[in-house]
Parts: C-alpha cells; structure tokens; sequence
C-alpha cells in the first residue's frame, strides 16, 4: 500500500490534469450499520487521497453530497457468470463451459465475455463492484481460467484475463472421469504431475523428442501455472471427507494456492482449514442437503468457519436467482450468528485478501475508489445503492428493468 | 372433491369405490394460550398494533391491544421485542415432489410423457420425509402448496399441505382445501414436447393443446349430466314405482376418466386453476381460453411480467404469483422486474409472493421486502404491512383457504410466527411457529422437527 501512497502523492502533485471528486457527507459503516464516522472522501484520478470531516475541494473539483448515507467498499462477488451469458435457459448464448474435450485446463473464460451485458448493471445495482466469471465444469474435470471483472459496461469490463484455475470434484462431477471420485481426483493430480513433466522436457516436447503428453500444451501451461503458485485453484468440492482428501493431494506441492468453493461441508473440518490457511468460497443461501455429498450444508456456516478462524468469502454463483445479492447474503449470515463487521467483510476485504486485488475491499488512503452509497443499512433486503464508484467512476446505475417499470407506470397511470 | 362426485354419480352409485385420499392431519390438543406484548400484524395490510393474541383448542380466539383486557389462559407467552404475523404460505412449492436430496430415484414433480396429465396428482409423488419441509418451518411457512412441475399444458392436481412432520402426506393434507390444476404456458410445453417431435412444439400448438382437452372436458362434462339426469329419472321411478311389472334397470355410469374428472372439477368451480404463465400476452390469451370454456383462472404462478396488465388481472380476478427478482434465466422471463408485485398491488389485482423454490422458501418474508422496497422507490404506496399480505393472506385466498388461515382473526386457526425482528428484514428469523396452535418450531428450547431422513446424519442442523 505504501507504493501505492508514493505513486499517487506524485499524481496529485504533478499532474495538472488531476481530476478530483470530493464526496461530502457520508457515513463510513465498518463494524456496524448503526456506527461509523461521518466523513468526506476526496479522490483524485480514482484513488482515495484523502478522508476526513470538511474537506475542502480543490478548484475544479466535482462535488457529490452523500446526504449522511452509509458508504462501503464495492462488493466483491468471488463467483458468478455475468458476461457469459444474455439468457442463460437459452443454451446457445452460454460460454461458460468447454464440451467435447476431456482436459480443458487451458480453456480461458474472458474471450468469451460480452462487456455490453445487460446483467452487468443489475450487479451494479446490488452494489457490486468486482466480480470473478467462473467457468463450469465441460467435461472435464478442470474446467478452465476465471476471469475477474469490473462490473461497468463498455471496454474497462475485463480487469485480468486469468485469476484462478477451476477443478471440478462435487459429486456430480466425478460422471466427467469415468464415475469415481477416486479416478477424478487422482486424473487432476496426474495433469499437475504431466506440467512437470512438460516444465522439464520443453526443449525436447519443442522438437517434438520427448514421450507425447496426453495434454494439449495450453492445459499443461495452464497447470504449470497451478503448480508453480503462479495462479490459485479453485477446487469447487463440497464432502468433508472429500476436501481432506484435496487438502492433502495438494499439499504435496509446497508452491500450490488451495481455495475451496461451495464446500458445503467445510464446517465439518473447520480447524483442518484454519491451520493451513485455506480460504473458502461459500453460497451462504445454498443449504439444502441436494445429495450426499451435501448432508451437511446449513445456513449458519459463515459462523462456524469464523468461530474456527477460517478465512472465507461470500459468492453468488449465478445473476439469475435470489442467490445473487451478496448483501442479503451477507444478511442472513448475520441473522445467523456471524457479526455484522465479518459478513461485511466476507465481501469486501476478505475477498480482496484472497484474490490479492490490492487497493480493493476496504476504504482507505490509496486505496482504489470502488464504492457505494446507500440509502439504509447496506445488508438489508431493502436498501439499495444510491450511487456507485468503480475506479473513481460514476456507474450508470440505470438498467432496461427500469425502464419497463417507468413505461408501464406511466401507461397503467399506477402513480 | 365428494360434491363433485355425487354430482357426477349420484348418491347410490358406488361413492365408496371412488373414495377420495382424505386427510387424516388431527392436530393433537394442547393448552389454551395467550401471546403477549407483541407487535403484531393480523396479516390484512392495515399495520400493526401492540397487543395480545389468544389461542384455544387450535383457533384464534380473542385478540386484542394491549390496554384491552384479555382472557385468562393457563399459560402466558411473553413476545416482547418480537412481531406476531399469521404463518407464512407459500402458494407454489415442489417440497416432497422434488425433494433434497435431488436424485432421479425422488424426482417426481414432472410426469413429462404427455403434454395431458390432469390425471395425475401431485400428492401421490411427496415424499413427506423430505428435509426440505423443516427448513421452510425454519422461514415461518405453515402452509403451502405442492405442484406438478410445468412440462406438460395440464401438469396434474395439487394438494395444499400443512407443513407437519408426517408418517404420510395424507396427515400432512389441509383440511377441506380445494385442490388445484396446474396448467402451464410458454417455452416448457413446447420445449419438451417439440424436442420430441411431438406436439406442442410452438405457442400455437400449446394453445391447440388446451383448447382439445377442454373440448374433451365438456363432453365428459356432458356424458356425467346425461348420467345424472337418468339416474334421477330411475330414482324417482324407484321410490315411487316400487313393485310394479315394469321394471327399469338402473342407468349404468359412464367410465371414469380420472383426467377428466380433473378438468370437469375446474369447469363446475370445484379445483383451482394455478397457470405457470410468465408473459403478460400469454396471460391475456389464458384469460381469453378461459372465457371460451367459462372457467375461471384463480392465480397466474411466475407471472414475471403482471405488471404489464395488472388493469386486465384485476378486472378478471385473478392473483398473480410472482418472484421478487429473478429474471432473464428464460426468455420469457426476460422482461422480469423488481417493482413487479408493487405494481400489481397499485392496479388493484391481487399480488402474492411465491417461491417455486426449496431455497427461496426459507425466506419470502425477505423477498416480499425487496418487491417491497422496490416498488417504494418507484414512489408506490406499498407498506410493510401491504408486503406481508402477500404471502400470507393473499397467498391463502389464492389457495382457497382464506376462511380458515392467511390472517390472524377471531375463529381462524392458530397458524403463527413470532419473528425477532420486523419481518421485512433480513435480520428477521422466525423464532416461534404455530400451527394449529401446536408449536412445531422453537428456537429456544431447539424444538424443530427432525425427518427420517435427517435422523443419525444430519440432526444437528437446525
């Protein structure tokens, strides 16, 4: 953060063109919706520069008056598939996944993502900001790159083409390695073993001497990347025994960044978890027992990974359904036990922590301006964003949604 | 249904061989009780009030503010801090007929083998140990109702549910409720029959689809009046024609046709007509097919787009059932909106909030807040008490119930949840729940039930 700080105090000093955004007025929530300071947040070219009571702007600065409304960093959403898809029951508009082929490390979510979505700003408008596009299992157990996405249409969607390795192990997933789970686990640790392989013999597998692989050399990269800690895998596993089974697989290889998602029986070896430091991915509303894998899945898990210092993130795993506001996510798992600072944080800071997105999550000196105001408590199912900031940026928070509401209040005269 | 039947065959005509599947749900006694100091909403849109509630033998019987003076009962709960509203009720539910957990070997909602099946019945496919039904009592739902799922034009009979633990769906059954048809528009009837190269494959040959069967069904209809008119002719001649020579055979009843009886039971007003229809075009159309037949159609389910035609909804008296927020999963849901159920309830039809959903189920009060919210940034006059209207009373109308659940009202029965915090915040969790004044759900003391299913593997999830 610091080298953030030197770089931007050079920006604000050199640059005539500073273009400078001063917020007045607005209630910095942290810990809980009923406390937080009233405060000013100056921004200079996207980044916060300043926080603080009376601020005074610097001529030519645009000023917004937040109207003592609660402010939060923008949401960010550790799983969804926003851009993949217009409609996603229509099949042929969904990029999500790659079929026909048994090993599709390599394939890679972003070229296929639409930054003129229509849902981008149905995200903008549950406040949020940055998002990871997960691809879903083909056929093939490792199922492909996730991109990470900043939820504005137009050219600046794409943030970073590759953010993690996805692998595939719920028990609906083994049908993609010949139906154990055995063979689908011991599959994904031979392709890490063949990245080896490929790492060693690259000179050889060039000039076509070496033993062939059985992988194309885009998955064998895509695992050399894994391997190395060069990019995190996302194991997306939900049976206890089965994500002991992961943790230690895994930990033969010391570089190797372990997350898991879904694991909806996490809770179960909580301490496991907590003392490898391995982060979790949860959909706090998916809490149904829907097969054995599942018996444990409950509502009050964000708890439970707390109480056992697990560090977790919230994610929505589709814009589709009720499942996607983070913040009524972050709600019911504050009904359920976990404070209202730590469900902030499962989709603010803790995210941000987990992706390494440095200058996200929270609202700081030198951190990135993604923010939203609030006309209520912000884990509420009835407040809404006011206003959003990506990158310093007003988002355009209109969507065709309202614009149907407004044509048809007008025609049926509702007002 | 028994009216029907004695309609269709008169009384002497073998009813015993057509006995229905009755409820055997006998709520068991308990003490009469009074809940106290709880703000309360009695579920009729008009606010709440800080007062008290008194229960006997299973039915509301007083209520009152708290400087009213009350009966005295052998216990006293003490609700302050917490919020009185009847139980919650969901109007489209696949608990039990897709059940958790989710195989093939339990999934039963859809018998998608012919775009006609008004002759099956939904109850005869719920599993009552399914451990989704507590996890809706955990959400403060008392009643609901199970449907077919939507391949087919005509999906099958509902049956509305008291959510109990049960050996059997039939001790779950509410009552007296009415059953319903579920009927379906759109893409799913034409998808799954026109990628079988049969029919319907388009909208029209949906519409061909409905309007043969219930040409079918007034025939029947037709056929059971015929019956009926020769078997009263026979009765009279028996009873005043005793012994004389020339004796009559009596008439013989046409076969029964159980998916006719279904359709003949919604054309004599007896079942419910639940249409799964998203589009406001298609609604408009449905209505048009129900003129022509002259039934009526008692609530649209996923109708994501009311709000287009909330003047026609009204004017036909139909309920529209809709989702807060979820949309564009489908075409035709493409034009799905969050002010949706605001605007319904501003153009004076009836709005309802439903889930269709073993997660949403957990939590309407949360998504009638958000339709709520919605529609209030909209500028609609739409409260926190109008929200609860929607899956509460409205919901019950919807089902045919209304007399008996969906507010709290002198003579009604003690369906009751007491939330810790108003029951349009997330914050809310249903704490206490009653049905028929019998306490299924407790978080105190951890009462909750616990299904076979769930038993030795899974009890410690509450």
């Amino acid at each position: 953060m610091k080298k953030l700080l030197l770089v931007m105090g050079l920006l604000s000093v050199t640059s005539l063109s500073a273009e400078e955004l001063l917020i007045k007025n607005v209630r910095l929530v942290e810990t809980s919706f009923q406390s937080g300071e009233m405060t000013d947040l100056r921004i200079v070219n996207g980044i916060i520069a300043q926080i603080g009571a009376g601020l005074v702007p610097k001529e030519g600065a645009a000023i917004f008056d937040g109207g003592s409304h609660p402010v939060t960093p923008g949401f960010i959403d550790s799983g969804t598939t926003i851009g993949l898809a217009e409609v996603r029951g229509l099949g042929v508009s969904h990029d999500g996944e790659q079929a026909g082929d048994d090993m599709t490390a390599g394939f890679q979510v972003y070229l296929a993502l639409n930054d003129a979505s229509s849902l981008i700003p149905i995200a903008s408008n549950d406040g949020i900001t940055r998002g990871l596009i997960v691809p879903e299992a083909g056929d093939s157990n490792y199922a492909g790159q996730s991109a990470l996405v900043r939820f504005k249409q137009g050219p600046s969607f794409l943030q970073q083409k590759a953010m993690a390795q996805h692998l595939y192990l719920r028990e609906g997933d083994r049908g993609l390695a010949g139906g154990s789970r055995s063979s689908a686990l011991a599959g994904a640790l031979h392709a890490l073993e063949a990245s080896a392989r490929y790492d060693r013999q690259q000179r050889a597998f060039n000039t076509n001497k070496n033993r062939p692989f059985d992988l194309d050399e885009s998955d064998l990269l895509a695992l050399s990347a894994v391997r190395l800690g060069n990019m995190p895998l996302v194991v997306h596993v939900d049976r206890a025994a089965d994500i002991k089974k992961v943790v230690t697989a895994f930990s033969a290889y010391p570089d190797l960044r372990l997350i898991l998602a879904g694991a909806a029986e996490a809770w179960k070896v909580a301490a496991l978890l907590s003392r490898q430091n391995i982060p979790v991915l949860i959909n706090v509303m998916d809490n149904l027992p829907k097969n054995f894998d599942r018996l444990g899945a409950r509502l009050d898990q964000a708890t439970l990974l707390a109480e056992a210092g697990v560090t977790f993130a919230f994610l929505s795993g589709s814009p589709y359904s009720e499942t996607r506001s983070l913040s009524q996510a972050a709600g019911i798992a504050v009904a359920q036990g976990l404070s209202w600072q730590q469900a902030l944080a499962a989709i603010t800071s803790a995210p941000a922590a987990i992706w390494g997105l440095e200058g996200l999550g929270r609202l700081e000196v030198g951190a990135i301006a993604d923010l939203v105001i609030w006309n209520g408590d912000p884990l509420e199912v009835t407040s809404a964003p006011l206003a959003v900031l990506v990158d310093g940026e007003w988002v355009n928070l209109e969507t065709r949604q309202g614009a149907l509401a407004k044509r048809y209040v007008e025609l049926l005269n509702l007002k | 249904m028994k009216k029907l039947w004695l309609l269709i065959l008169g009384a002497a005509a073998g009813s015993a061989v057509f006995a229905d599947y009755p409820s055997t749900y006998d709520p068991p006694p308990h003490v009469a009780f009074v809940i106290t100091n709880a703000t309360v909403d009695v579920g009729e849109g008009q606010g709440e009030f800080k007062g008290w509630v008194s229960v006997a033998a299973g039915k509301i019987d007083a209520i009152g503010a708290m400087d009213q003076p009350r009966p005295s009962a052998a216990l006293e709960i003490n609700a302050a801090g917490r919020w009185l509203t009847p139980g919650v009720i969901d109007v489209h539910s696949h608990l039990g007929d897709y059940p958790s957990p989710g195989y093939r070997a339990h999934s039963d909602g859809n018998e998608a083998t012919s775009p006609v099946t008004a002759e099956v019945w939904a109850e005869h496919s719920v599993w009552p140990q399914d451990p989704q039904f507590p996890l809706a009592l955990a959400g403060g739902v008392t009643t609901l109702q199970v449907l077919p799922g939507s391949a087919n034009l005509f999906g099958g009979r509902s049956v509305v549910l008291k959510n109990i633990w049960s050996r059997t769906v039939q001790g779950m059954k509410f009552p007296g409720a009415p059953y319903g048809l579920k009927m379906a528009c759109g893409e799913n009837p034409k998808r799954v029959y026109g990628s079988k190269s049969k029919a319907p494959s388009t909208r029209m040959g949906n519409f061909a689809g409905y309007r043969k069967a219930w040409i079918d069904a007034q025939e029947y209809q037709k056929k059971a009046q015929r019956y009926e008119k020769a078997l009263g002719e026979y009765e009279l001649w028996r009873t005043s024609n005793q012994g004389e020579a020339d004796y009559k055979e009596p008439p013989s009843p046409p076969k029964r046709n159980l998916q006719m009886e279904t359709l003949v039971g919604v054309l004599a007003g007896e079942i419910l007509v639940h249409n799964h229809c998203y589009r406001a075009d298609e609604m408009a159309q449905i209505i048009d097919l129900s003129h022509e037949f002259g039934y009526q159609v008692t609530a649209f389910h996923h109708a994501v787009e009311a709000y287009k035609i909330g003047d026609l909804l009204a004017a036909n008296n139909i309920c529209s059932a809709m989702w807060a927020d979820w949309w564009q999963f489908k075409l035709e849901s493409f034009d799905g909106i969050k002010e949706n159920v605001a605007m319904v309830q501003a153009a004076g039809a009836c709005a309802i909030v439903h889930s269709d959903s073993a997660t949403g189920i957990q939590r309407l009060n949360q998504e009638a807040a958000k339709a709520m919210a919605a529609g209030q940034r909209l500028g609609l006059a739409v409260d926190a008490s109008v929200a609860l209207t929607w899956i509460t009373r409205n919901a019950a109308q919807a089902l045919g119930v209304a007399d008996q659940t969906g507010t709290i009202a002198v003579g009604k029965m003690a369906d009751l949840v007491l939330w810790s915090h108003p029951p349009m915040s997330v914050y809310a969790r249903a704490e206490t729940v009653f049905i028929d004044g019998i306490r299924r759900l407790d978080r105190a003391t951890g009462l909750s039930p616990v299904t076979d299913f769930e038993l030795g593997q899974r009890e410690e999830v509450f």
